[in-house]
């Protein structure tokens, strides 16, 4: 989901950091600095994640825990997922720092956005119904970050259109795959230790 | 790719300091990804043309990025409306990702997290971003080995799990190393209260912009801005 430098037009960079700065800075005001460090693990998670590949055939890919970051975090994941890009963008060149606003703006969303839409359901009395909701926010939260690549993409040259719409395909086994990853790690949190979604 | 990779090494650019080079390398960066025409492109790979020169152990990286940059080129061709007109956008944007990469792969990677955490220090990057930062490296280290010795653990256990059970173990896996790292962290944060707080908790070298790294900016800006106007003219 990571967009590399040099493929987005000025716009679409400015357009980016803008909505990074900003969901940024509500993220940062929202953060209780005694959560500071559970914020730092979930970030180092979601940087780890990026690492670990899982083979699916001949191909393999990799987790990015979108939707288990923001259903812990709400808008804190803004500032964790800034801080993870900028790692693996310095690190091991995941990205680049130019593009970081657009990348964070494109995996913070979802993550936020799970967490409004679902946040409450992961906390329900019925197991199976938050196991259920867990598989669509992780399904979700993929598929919004694909669509989200696209759109920016799609403001850069209306030509990516259909290149974004590749990517959008590209991205469904990846989302049924964090779908039922998020529906699992829910379930065994919910089960071992449930003060951690509060 | 292996975490232990992460390393601190000394860069050839050393005597600059760092918030100089991470803004000189931004600001080109951002003129490189706005420009289009060739003559701007031509003028703007004078610099990485250089740096190559000087920094040639770059280049088995720079094969890795192009082989990924000739699947983006057949993707564009394929999707383009004309197929000419996609292999010639496939190209300018692969130059222009050579040209970025080889700036920050000889300028500011090479400068370790140390003098990076240190420019945003002095770029007055917000303290609890910094904070962040500064515990999420930690964090890295910390959950990787423990993510290590349970992948390992299961591989012994059950060396040929598929389908829904692969995930099912990876999810628990992560889940509870998380778990177990979040009661780690509790104590780590109780640890940072009892030394009083986040106060001082950077302890990084505060430095200045000398007259050479002025310098150094404002030949960057003044470089950046004729490419700008080329590619506008």
């Amino acid at each position: 989901m990571h967009i590399s430098e040099g493929v987005l037009s000025g716009t679409a960079l400015i357009a980016g950091w803008a909505g990074t700065v900003t969901c940024t800075a509500i993220g940062l005001k929202k953060t209780d600095t005694s959560k500071i460090v559970r914020t730092a693990l979930l970030s180092s998670a979601f940087f780890l994640a990026s690492l670990v590949n899982i083979r699916i055939g001949p191909s393999s890919t990799h987790l990015s825990l979108l939707a288990p970051v923001g259903l812990i975090l709400g808008w804190s994941s803004f500032p964790a997922m800034l801080v993870a890009l900028f790692l693996q963008a310095i690190l091991f060149h995941f990205g680049g720092l130019v593009v970081l606003g657009v990348n964070t703006f494109i995996m913070g969303i979802p993550a936020v956005l799970v967490h409004v839409v679902f946040g409450k359901m992961m906390r329900s009395e019925n197991r199976i119904f938050s196991g259920i909701m867990a598989f669509i926010a992780g399904t979700l939260a993929v598929m919004t970050g694909a669509c989200l690549a696209g759109v920016f993409l799609g403001l850069s040259d209306k030509n990516f259109l259909e290149a974004a719409k590749l990517l959008f395909y590209a991205h469904i086994p990846l989302a049924l795959i964090e779908g039922a990853v998020t529906s699992f790690m829910i379930m065994f949190i919910r089960k071992t230790s449930p003060e951690f979604l509060s | 790719m292996k975490i232990e990779s992460i390393t601190e090494s000394q860069s050839s650019t050393s005597c600059i300091s760092p918030e100089a080079l991470l803004l000189c390398s931004l600001v080109y960066a951002l003129t490189v990804s706005m420009s289009d025409s060739f003559y701007a492109l031509t003028l703007a790979s004078i610099v990485p043309v250089l740096l190559l020169i000087r920094n040639r152990f770059i280049l088995s990286s720079l094969v890795r990025l192009n082989a990924f940059n000739l699947i983006m080129i057949i993707t564009l061709a394929m999707t383009w409306p004309s197929l000419t007109e996609g292999i010639m956008k496939g190209l300018t944007i692969a130059l222009r990702v050579n040209m970025i990469y080889i700036l920050f792969g000889t300028l500011i990677y090479p400068m370790g997290y140390a003098r990076i955490f240190s420019a945003l220090n002095s770029l007055n990057v917000p303290e609890k971003l910094r904070v962040l930062l500064l515990l999420t490296l930690r964090g890295i280290f910390i959950l990787h080995e423990r993510f290590s010795s349970a992948l390992i653990s299961l591989r012994l256990r059950a060396p040929n799990l598929h389908g829904l059970m692969k995930f099912r173990a990876f999810a628990y896996i992560t889940a509870s190393v998380l778990l177990q790292s979040s009661e780690r962290s509790e104590r780590m944060m109780r640890a940072i209260q009892c030394r009083g707080g986040f106060a001082g908790f950077i302890q990084t070298e505060h430095k200045r912009l000398r007259i050479h790294d002025v310098i150094v900016c404002l030949c960057f800006i003044f470089y950046s801005c004729s490419v700008i106007i080329l590619n506008y003219a």
